[in-house]
């Protein structure tokens, strides 16, 4: 099956250096550009365009797989597939070929959102793109772009002619300028920066052929890739979580007895174990939704990354107070994750976010 | 795509669509009326609208079409519909 197959390879690229790549906050690009020209970090991608074509399922999956072993590598996955999809949706066929291409081709993307004014208000973003006779230029400022570091292409949305518009902004371009975010909270291998953008002079080819369109409904289309695919990489915390807290509990002994006798330790298990699951449950329905080009796939996600990022932030909390000293020491798989789901419950719309969409379909659903 | 979406009138189109408007929104949508305007949709409605027309007719909504004025009445729905069917493509 392909996506063993892939998983493996994701593993042995990966092998015991995810605890090194925290650490030093930084995973050697060699290795992704890798992993990239495998298509492994887009792997929904249609063959036509280089792609391994999984399903959004499949490519789930190989997320949360991917996310149990190194989160800081699963954002990159997520950065890149969210590029690809916004190229796939927002791009002509010209574009798409071209661009998705490279992505299957080992060269690295970021998608730029974020900006110092615009974090959950999203619409009140400042970067302009306006055309200049047969150029575009793009100027603006972006923060906390994941991969942004690594990237060499930066995905950028901005304000255009009284709507949105997607350019796509080599990061070798004149005026473009990349700063990492230093010693983030989590994803530390991330690539975060800060991205400046002046005056950043391109050919009108690369302005996404969607141009003019509302904003909202240009970042909505792109999320909702980004929230799945976030939504999978809790899974991938809590289940390394799970396997961490089911192992020490059995292997420790305190007061003459295994960890796991222990009734207060017994329900951490458990209620990581009920976090797994449903988060597991919410994504897979939520990729189901997908797969079938059902329009439920948009509340799902959310609902998806809602419960998976919450369930991780609680679940990876808990593995900490039962490891205790032994998940302690930096770069450890349960402190990563305590840091790391720290995050998720803030990137791709935050909680409050999440509840405020979910909140307001709720209420038109109940009529 | 299946069957029997080849032979679809735009009165069958419409009628689709005002159905699966309705079922989402509670309300019946003359085939004129803007949906954006009405303030009855949420903020993800009109990804789910996009998704929607493709999975029931059998259609690649992207690139240039991917427009909101497509989507903005049961009437530029089913004409965005038509037009990619029958081979239109304002992706290219």
């Amino acid at each position: 099956m392909v996506l063993d197959a892939l998983s493996a390879l994701v593993t042995e690229t990966v092998a015991d250096a995810a605890s090194e790549w925290d650490v030093a906050g930084e995973i050697p690009i060699d290795v992704l550009r890798g992993l990239g020209a495998k298509g492994v970090l887009c792997a929904e991608v249609n063959p036509n365009f280089g792609g391994l074509g999984l399903s959004g399922t499949e490519n789930g999956e190989l997320t949360a797989r991917t996310g149990a072993l190194c989160s800081s590598l699963r954002s990159v996955m997520t950065s890149q597939g969210m590029a690809a999809w916004t190229i796939q949706r927002f791009g002509d066929k010209a574009q798409r070929t071209e661009y998705i291409g490279r992505l299957t081709s080992g060269e690295l993307a970021a998608v730029a959102f974020s900006e110092p004014g615009a974090g959950s208000d999203l619409a009140a973003m400042a970067t302009e793109i306006r055309r200049d006779g047969e150029d575009i230029v793009v100027d603006g400022s972006k923060t906390w772009i994941t991969v942004a570091a690594y990237a060499d292409w930066i995905v950028v949305f901005g304000r255009y002619q009284g709507g949105g518009a997607v350019a796509l902004v080599p990061t070798s371009a004149p005026g473009v300028g990349v700063t990492r975010v230093a010693d983030p909270l989590g994803c530390r291998a991330g690539g975060h920066a800060r991205v400046v953008l002046d005056n950043v002079r391109l050919p009108a080819e690369n302005l996404l052929a969607v141009a003019g369109q509302p904003l909202v409904m240009l970042t909505t289309i792109a999320l909702t890739y980004g929230r799945l695919s976030v939504a999978w990489g809790c899974v991938g915390i809590l289940r390394a979580c799970l396997t961490a807290v089911a192992r020490h509990a059995a292997d420790r002994e305190q007061f003459g007895k295994p960890l796991l006798r222990h009734q207060l330790v017994a329900r951490h298990l458990a209620e990581l174990y009920a976090g797994e699951r449903t988060a597991t449950f919410a994504c897979e329905q939520a990729s189901r939704s997908w797969d079938e080009g059902s329009p439920e796939q948009v509340p799902a996600s959310v609902l998806a990354k809602h419960v998976a990022a919450g369930n991780a932030a609680r679940g990876a909390a808990s593995a900490m107070q039962v490891l205790a000293s032994a998940g302690a020491a930096g770069g450890h798989v349960v402190e990563r994750a305590y840091r790391d789901a720290k995050l998720m419950e803030i990137i791709e719309g935050s909680n409050e976010i999440c509840q405020l969409i979910l909140a307001e379909h709720a209420a038109i659903a109940a009529g | 795509m299946t069957d029997s979406t080849t032979d679809l009138t735009v009165a069958d189109i419409e009628q689709r669509v005002g159905e699966f408007l309705e079922a989402k929104t509670r309300m019946t949508w003359e085939p004129e009326v803007d949906l954006f305007a009405s303030g009855a949709v949420s903020s993800l409605f009109a990804m789910e609208l996009v998704v929607f027309v493709e999975s029931t007719f059998g259609v690649a909504v992207e690139g240039t079409d991917l427009a909101m004025d497509n989507f903005r009445t049961v009437r530029t729905m089913s004409s965005l519909v038509t037009r990619l069917r029958t081979g239109g493509d304002g992706g290219a």
